[in-house]
């Protein structure tokens, strides 16, 4: 349910009804404002090194489909249903190894055991709590922002916030 | 929950500072990369999703692709690939995979792979509105658009597309059975509903509808006696059915409890309640009482604070379709 203050909304739907008119800068202004969300419902989802064509193509698929969006205020909403359906695209071919893969096959990789530990225990909290997480504690978005960018209410993103921190701890410890 | 986690005011939480820290190393660069804006998709990876979609087409043999053109040809079809080629599917034909699967494009909105063995058809298919039938078989859907767009009836209910992908599965009798990889389920059949967010699954009876959802990661003891809540209510085994799922029920299962507080025997829905509330506990105004009568306002403010997303979209949705079809 979008949530977003006024404000913001009015700015990002006419951004959105520029770009579906053919403003190629304001789907790029788009694209700068929500590219850490969409960054942060991948890496959720998808290994690092697959997070990027992910952010490529959900943006892509956007840009396409943006005549679709009837409603230029749930853009950031639409975008991340998106993400999600994308990330679950690359996700289904996974393997569960690419803890190890990943930290081993870059330099110190010593370095990044910890991690990679860590994103890994956020990746196995359920969905909901998992990706306000990431975008919380790995792209450093506040809650409101994660509401504003994510169609989420506010009260959804304190709850998953909440309830993420809980079990992440329990995992941690 | 402190201000630090929340937006980063007040006194910083060390422990969420490590975090933050630690993790920062995957975070999106700034200012994010040039962003590749094509009309065709990427090339390569573009490439990579239609080989592998030709070659697993490739592999499978269609014995019989049957178009029945009954009715409504005027209407647009969807576009249906197999083994065998490309046709449209018009609105009202029949689809029957026998040995091979179809992928069929709904739309602009979505993709649905028919597995071998199923039948369906395209009932409606018009802007921000598009419904299909399954009668048997399995079919996986991921769709993209925003919720409320994409429906398929089966013989036992009606799943709602509320943003997601996932795999829906009808059996001779009709019953049927969705599984929920993103996004989330409404499954309706009258006035009974079951909401199945990702990672839960639900099963589905002719003649009674939606069955109450439950994480896959539940035991099979957990399913069975769920099972026979759902559809054997006369069953002098339910209560003992109810103990052992309250007593397997762990933080993950609110939303299986959520349910069964107007599913379970009446004698045991305080149980229920004390336990979903051991887990969630009820919003302010939500009373034991209330509940017990099947209040819907409580029942959609505690479903509300399990932060699924809200049922008031889902109100207003269901009434629209609903609306619809009874003027079909």
């Amino acid at each position: 349910m979008p949530s977003a203050p006024a404000e913001a909304e009015t700015d990002v739907a006419r951004l959105v009804r520029s770009a579906q008119s053919g403003d190629g800068d304001a789907f790029a202004q788009l694209y700068q404002r929500f590219a850490r969300m969409v960054h942060g419902v991948a890496l959720a989802r998808v290994t690092r090194t697959e997070v990027d064509d992910v952010v490529q193509d959900v943006f892509m698929a956007a840009y396409q489909r943006l005549g679709e969006l009837r409603e230029p205020a749930a853009f950031g909403g639409w975008l991340a249903a998106i993400a999600r359906n994308r990330a679950a695209d690359h996700g289904r071919r996974l393997v569960p190894v690419h803890l190890v893969s990943e930290a081993t096959t870059r330099p110190h990789a010593h370095d990044r055991v910890e991690a990679f530990a860590i994103l890994e225990a956020i990746r196995s909290l359920p969905e909901a709590y998992s990706e306000t997480l990431v975008l919380r504690l790995v792209e450093g978005m506040t809650g409101a922002e994660i509401a504003e960018r994510t169609g989420l209410t506010p009260g959804s993103v304190r709850v998953n916030l909440h309830r993420g921190m809980k079990l992440l701890r329990e995992k941690l410890a | 929950m402190s201000d630090y986690l929340w937006d980063k005011s007040g006194g910083a939480d060390p422990e969420i500072e490590r975090l933050e820290h630690t993790l920062e190393v995957f975070a999106q660069v700034t200012p994010p990369p040039p962003l590749e804006l094509r009309k065709q998709p990427p090339a390569g990876r573009a490439f990579g999703r239609s080989a592998l979609l030709i070659a697993a087409s490739l592999t499978l043999v269609v014995a019989g692709l049957v178009l029945a053109l009954t009715m409504r040809r005027s209407a647009p079809g969807w576009q249906v690939t197999t083994a065998s080629g490309s046709s449209t599917l018009p609105v009202g034909a029949w689809l029957d995979t026998q040995s091979g699967e179809a992928t069929m494009a709904v739309a602009n909105i979505g993709t649905v792979t028919v597995e071998p063995g199923a039948r369906v058809r395209v009932l409606d298919s018009r802007e921000g509105h598009h419904r299909m039938e399954l009668v048997r078989g399995t079919m996986h859907a991921t769709i993209w658009a925003p919720p409320n767009q994409f429906f398929v009836e089966t013989p036992s209910t009606l799943a709602v597309d509320l943003g997601c992908a996932y795999t829906l599965t009808v059996d001779e009798d009709g019953g049927g059975l969705v599984t929920v990889l993103v996004g989330w389920v409404g499954f309706s059949s009258g006035e009974r509903e079951s909401f199945i967010p990702a990672g839960f699954a639900a099963v589905t009876r002719p003649r009674v509808g939606p069955g109450t959802p439950y994480s896959e990661r539940t035991s099979g003891d957990y399913r069975q006696a769920l099972a026979l809540i759902d559809f054997s209510p006369g069953d002098p085994d339910v209560e003992q059915a109810l103990s052992l799922v309250l007593d397997q029920s762990e933080e993950r299962d609110e939303v299986t409890l959520w349910h069964l507080l107007t599913r379970a025997p009446e004698a045991g829905r305080d149980r229920v309640f004390d336990r979903l509330a051991s887990f969630v506990p009820p919003p302010t105004g939500v009373t034991r009482d209330g509940v017990r009568a099947g209040d819907r306002r409580m029942l959609d403010a505690w479903w509300d604070a399990l932060g699924l997303g809200t049922t008031s979209l889902w109100r207003a949705w269901s009434q629209q379709w609903k609306e619809e079809l009874y003027r079909r």
